[in-house]
């Protein structure tokens, strides 16, 4: 075998030579990469971005309750004010304070809301109003009125819903009754301030927001809350900040930390689905990327029959003749590769870093559920997704070069040469 | 010299079975490209028809038939027919007349409370006949323990949430109570048949089944004293279609009956729809793109190979037209055959999983999604539109893409070619 | 309160010139309307009090009279236990601080009442479960002023403007009362939301001396939006400072039987 070094420049100078059937074996390469590139990170996006809408409305990436709230959900596991002390030094680590996007502190209760033309059961939520407005977004669904100020302490956030059930409006009052920590069934004026609308039933017919220093001295609970609820830069970060914090405050079992597929299970059903749909629509764009790869890479080298003779005849061994068509494989499929990564992200910054805004898709009179998910998907870039896509697209073109270079070991000279060229 | 009119369709024919390895890469290239574009298109509107079918197949249906005053505020006095009630079995009957309708259940709603020991729990009770709501609602396949009630008996069937908030099981005796339309108080023992775990709190919370029947004893309705028939359509998208006709069916016989589709009584379904449809708009075309630019390629390199053999044919005398119109049936030739072969393959595989999704509940191991609600698989719905555009638009590509080369050539002196240059 | 005294001490000199001064009015003419409210109110609750109750429930789709017997110890405890119709009878509520129980007798069964069921009717009457719960008196939820003073249909009466207090956990925006000024016997009362739409009117009748004292036997209940509809209650029989004390009002008395 002659010095590697060879075959690599007669496999190069063999590209730069044959320039059009290299560059439309490589463009196959490169446009597919491009485009594997653009559509996982704006999938990836999706997905991502449903999560975050997901759990925005609920308790966040991660939940910090006490042990027993999750399944009975009353006033009587909850976390006390010491029990708050601790998580608040936890959440300072660097670990995890690296990866909270948003934090809130809720006091959740079930009630009774009546007015003086019904009553209605709901989940009341006393909140931090600065945080509760960023956290959840409730704050942007706003039909009338305004989210809970901040010195307004018998203010009440409630969807359209329950305002029309309770057939009240901006500065009706409404009567909230719920027992309290005591077991006492005790009743609290609010006015409502606000009224918001998400276009999800169960949202607008039953949430209230109050300010958390109300629900407490209401319900007569201290320094109490029920939630400590935490936004994640994203969700990849869950494992490690979940984990982290159960560390920091598990021991004294009085602190339990959940992860959001555990506090929501049926956000996790939903997001399993959507994850299902990826793979499947994943699974055939990369079908169609090998299949135009390796249709163009066989059908490029085995127009070169009577080549191949021509060089055999000239006293190339035969398997210097298959590894050089290996190289010349492993060499395009390597540079188109690298350069279609390159113009796969910058093309879906360039035009999407903003995110793919498709609401233009979408009929006049778009309900408010479109408002909960955002109509704009932001791309996501997932640095093991691009490298993954990469060798995807790296061992797919080899691999098909693996064929033609065994054919052309088997040439025979004499009758490759009454091909043409 | 009289030029006679050349079979270019017949010399372009014949060129497709000379160089058979060619032609097969080409054929085989663009019916494995038609096949992918059209089964993704079918894949991405079966999965949204699974998803609608999935939110509006667990309880509510596809379609709804209320008296016309039963909505919004669902008095139980409003019942189809009026206080006469109707003939139950008859409405039904026409109802599943309808080619859309696979099954139409019977219901009556009742609220109350259900009591076992301390306990109670405030409860939506819903009357149901087993067997015909086995076939509508998807919550009926979600039982956990025991089983759904039985026809004629006092029995129950109640969600895992309320049957831990009133530490009962299947098997034990619970108190029913709810207002009767008599004005009294409906009160009766009923023996806990079955657990249901659907993975939604509030259904696994709030919801009790018990047969029909049984409902109606205790809230003093007779039996032809129905509040709602729900019905499954296997196609989501037809039940609008079903709702217009069956309206016009129902008219003489059941005139106070109102008939709605899922899209009046569950409007952000259609949202959710639109906003999937939307995602995978995205991803359609990137499949697309791959498919049309593989085509492309492979024409390309096919003919531009050929620069010899036009050479040669230009040198013997015929003109560039007489080459461009062999070239352009040898195209059109093959992109028949390709398309044939295409549709060969795509349309009993689309038959296949459109009578007989497969299951890819191996690919989720242990975990439930929704309880059983949700099942992934790999369900299509036939794209008739994609279908055509996918095979014209191919069809077009691969006669352009064999024609630029052609034309080129057409251009360049043969002697220049036949030289090599 | 400096305007509402002015009043009264304006009106005094003709009061006692007109009723030759009963003991009643005269320690009437010297309260606030406050208080003269707040006597009404625990007037109409008593200390203990036992007696026959019927009620009629007129509907849009069925009309039905109960006949009950109701027991009661101040505001904190009641029993009732309805008599007939048959369907019904041996059905008990017993109220005992703000909590209800009902015990049904077909099943036998007592079960405690979630809050999620306050705001819904007892019995299906236009009384609703949080209606028998209501411990607090009215001068604790609300700001009380004379409206008008002077004659209406003949009787000399005060309607009194309720509003509530800045915190009070209350409902209603405004409550008219109509009190009888000779004997302190409520008339109507009349209750408003804050679009000052009227919701509902509760009207009393029928003044007779039971028990030693001058109580309305009858009472009505009359939502605003349905004017056909209406829930009457009248006591057949009423007796005051019976022998009654809480362990008279235990679930097993719920069970067992009226004391």
């Amino acid at each position: 075998m002659r010095r590697p070094t060879l075959l690599v420049r007669l496999a190069t100078r063999n590209l730069r030579r044959q320039l059009r059937r290299s560059l439309l074996t490589s463009a196959a390469m490169v446009l597919g990469v491009a485009l594997l590139v653009f559509s996982r990170s704006l999938a990836s996006g999706a997905h991502e971005d449903w999560i975050e809408a997901g759990v925005r409305l609920g308790t966040g990436h991660v939940a910090i309750q006490a042990p027993g709230y999750r399944a009975r959900r009353t006033l009587d596991d909850r976390l006390e004010a010491s029990d708050l002390e601790r998580v608040r030094s936890a959440l300072g680590a660097p670990a995890v304070a690296r990866h909270v996007v948003e934090r809130t502190t809720r006091l959740e209760v079930q009630g009774l809301a009546s007015s003086a033309n019904g009553a209605v059961p709901v989940l009341v939520m006393g909140v931090e109003p600065a945080t509760e407005r960023r956290f959840s977004r409730l704050a942007e669904r706003r039909v009338e009125g305004d989210y809970l100020p901040a010195d307004d302490p018998l203010a009440a956030y409630m969807g359209r819903e329950l305002a029309e059930r309770l057939d009240v409006g901006p500065g009706s009052r409404v009567v909230l009754t719920a027992q309290d920590a005591t077991g006492q069934v005790v009743g609290q004026l609010v006015r409502v301030r606000g009224i918001f609308e998400t276009g999800l039933p169960d949202v607008d017919e039953r949430i209230v927001h109050i300010p958390l220093a109300t629900a407490r001295s209401w319900l007569s609970a201290g320094g109490a809350a029920t939630t400590v609820a935490l936004l994640l830069d994203a969700s990849g970060a869950v494992d490690p900040v979940a984990r982290a914090l159960d560390e920091a405050l598990s021991p004294g079992r009085r602190i339990a930390v959940l992860r959001w597929q555990e506090a929501m299970p049926e956000l996790e059903a939903a997001v399993r689905m959507d994850d299902f749909g990826d793979y499947v629509f994943h699974a055939v764009t990369l079908a169609i990327v090998a299949l135009a790869i390796i249709n163009t890479i066989l059908m490029s080298v085995l127009q070169r029959t009577r080549e191949f003779g021509v060089v055999r005849a000239l006293g190339m061994t035969r398997g210097e003749t298959g590894a050089q068509v290996l190289v010349e494989g492993v060499l395009l499929s390597a540079t188109s590769g690298l350069i279609g990564i390159a113009l796969g992200f910058l093309v879906t910054w360039t035009f999407f870093r903003n995110g793919l805004d498709y609401s233009f898709l979408m009929e006049e009179g778009f309900r408010a559920a479109g408002a909960v998910i955002d109509p704009v998907v932001r791309p996501h870039f997932d640095l093991l997704q691009l490298v993954g896509s990469l060798l995807f697209v790296f061992i797919i073109g080899v691999g098909a070069s693996l064929y033609p270079a065994w054919r052309a070991t088997r040439i025979d000279v004499a009758e490759a040469m009454k091909f043409e060229a | 010299m009289t030029v006679v009119p050349a079979p270019w369709w017949r010399i372009g024919w014949r060129n497709v079975g000379r160089n058979r390895r060619r032609s097969l890469f080409t054929i085989g290239g663009l019916a494995l490209a038609y096949c992918a574009v059209v089964l993704m298109t079918g894949l991405s509107r079966g999965m949204i028809a699974e998803m609608i079918g999935n939110g509006t197949g667990i309880l509510s249906g596809q379609l709804q038939v209320h008296a016309v005053d039963y909505l919004p505020e669902r008095s139980v006095h409003e019942t189809v027919g009026g206080q006469d009630g109707t003939d139950v079995g008859a409405l039904l009957a026409t109802l599943e007349e309808d080619p859309a309708v696979e099954a139409a259940a019977p219901r009556v709603y009742g609220g109350g409370l259900v009591s076992a020991g301390d306990n109670t729990v405030a409860t939506e009770l819903i009357g149901i006949e087993p067997a015909r709501e086995r076939r509508v609602a998807a919550i009926t396949r979600t039982g956990l323990e025991g089983r759904l009630p039985r026809s004629g008996e006092n029995e129950l069937w109640i969600g895992r949430e309320m049957a831990r908030q009133l530490a009962a099981g299947v098997g034990d005796e619970v108190v029913v109570v709810a207002p009767a339309a008599d004005g009294s108080l409906g009160n009766d023992l009923f023996t806990v048949s079955g657990i249901f775990s659907s993975g939604l709190a509030e259904l696994d919370a709030r919801l009790a089944f018990l047969p029909i029947d049984a409902l109606q004893r205790l809230i003093v309705l007779e039996p032809g004293r129905i509040h709602e028939v729900a019905m499954r359509v296997a196609d989501p998208w037809r039940a609008p279609a079903a709702e217009a006709r069956l309206a016009g069916r129902l008219e003489s016989r059941f005139p106070d009956a109102r008939v709605r589709a899922w899209t009046e009584f569950q409007p952000e379904m259609v949202d959710y729809a639109a906003l999937f449809e939307s995602v995978e708009w995205v991803i359609v075309l990137v499949v697309f793109v791959m498919a049309v630019f593989g085509v492309a390629n492979t024409m390309l390199m096919a003919t531009f190979e050929r620069r010899r053999e036009f050479a040669l044919l230009l040198a013997l005398g015929v003109t560039p037209s007489g080459i461009l119109r062999s070239v352009l049936w040898e195209a059109v030739a093959l992109g028949g055959v390709s398309l044939a072969s295409g549709a060969l393959l795509t349309f009993p595989l689309l038959a296949w999983w459109h009578r007989a999704p497969p299951d890819m509940s191996w690919l989720y191991g242990g975990f439930t999604m929704a309880g059983g609600l949700v099942r992934p698989v790999l369900r299509v719905e036939y794209p008739p539109g994609m279908m055509v555009v996918a095979a014209l638009a191919l069809f077009g590509t691969a006669v352009i893409a064999a024609l630029v080369p052609a034309v080129r050539a057409g251009r360049v002196p043969p002697a220049d070619t036949l030289q090599g240059r | 309160m400096s305007p509402t005294r002015r009043r009264t001490t304006r009106v005094l000199p003709i009061a006692l010139a007109l009723l030759g001064g009963a003991p009643q009015i005269l320690r009437a003419q010297q309260e606030t309307p406050a208080e003269i409210v707040d006597r009404v109110d625990r007037l109409l609750r008593g200390e203990s009090s036992r007696g026959r109750v019927t009620m009629e429930i007129v509907t849009e789709h069925w009309s039905r009279t109960l006949e009950m017997q109701i027991s009661s110890l101040g505001t904190e405890y009641a029993l009732i236990r309805i008599l007939s119709p048959r369907k019904d009878a041996g059905t008990a509520t017993l109220k005992a601080g703000e909590e209800i129980w009902n015990y049904l007798p077909r099943v036998d069964r007592t079960i405690k009442l979630p809050s999620s069921l306050m705001g819904s009717s007892w019995m299906g009457s236009h009384f609703t479960n949080d209606d028998l719960v209501k411990e607090h008196r009215l001068v604790e939820d609300y700001d009380i002023s004379i409206a008008y003073e002077g004659p209406r249909g003949g009787t000399e009466v005060w309607e009194f403007d309720l509003v509530p207090k800045p915190r009070a956990a209350v409902i209603w925006s405004r409550i008219r009362y109509r009190v009888r000024r000779q004997d302190l016997m409520p008339e109507w009362a009349r209750f408003y939301d804050e679009r000052d739409e009227l919701v509902r009117t509760i009207t009393w009748s029928d003044y007779r001396t039971t028990g030693g004292r001058l109580v309305p036997l009858a009472m009505r209940i009359q939502p605003a939006d349905k004017p056909d509809e209406h829930t009457s209650i009248r006591y057949e029989s009423l007796e005051f400072d019976v022998n009654l004390g809480p362990e008279d009002f235990s679930l097993r008395r719920l069970r067992e039987g009226t004391p």
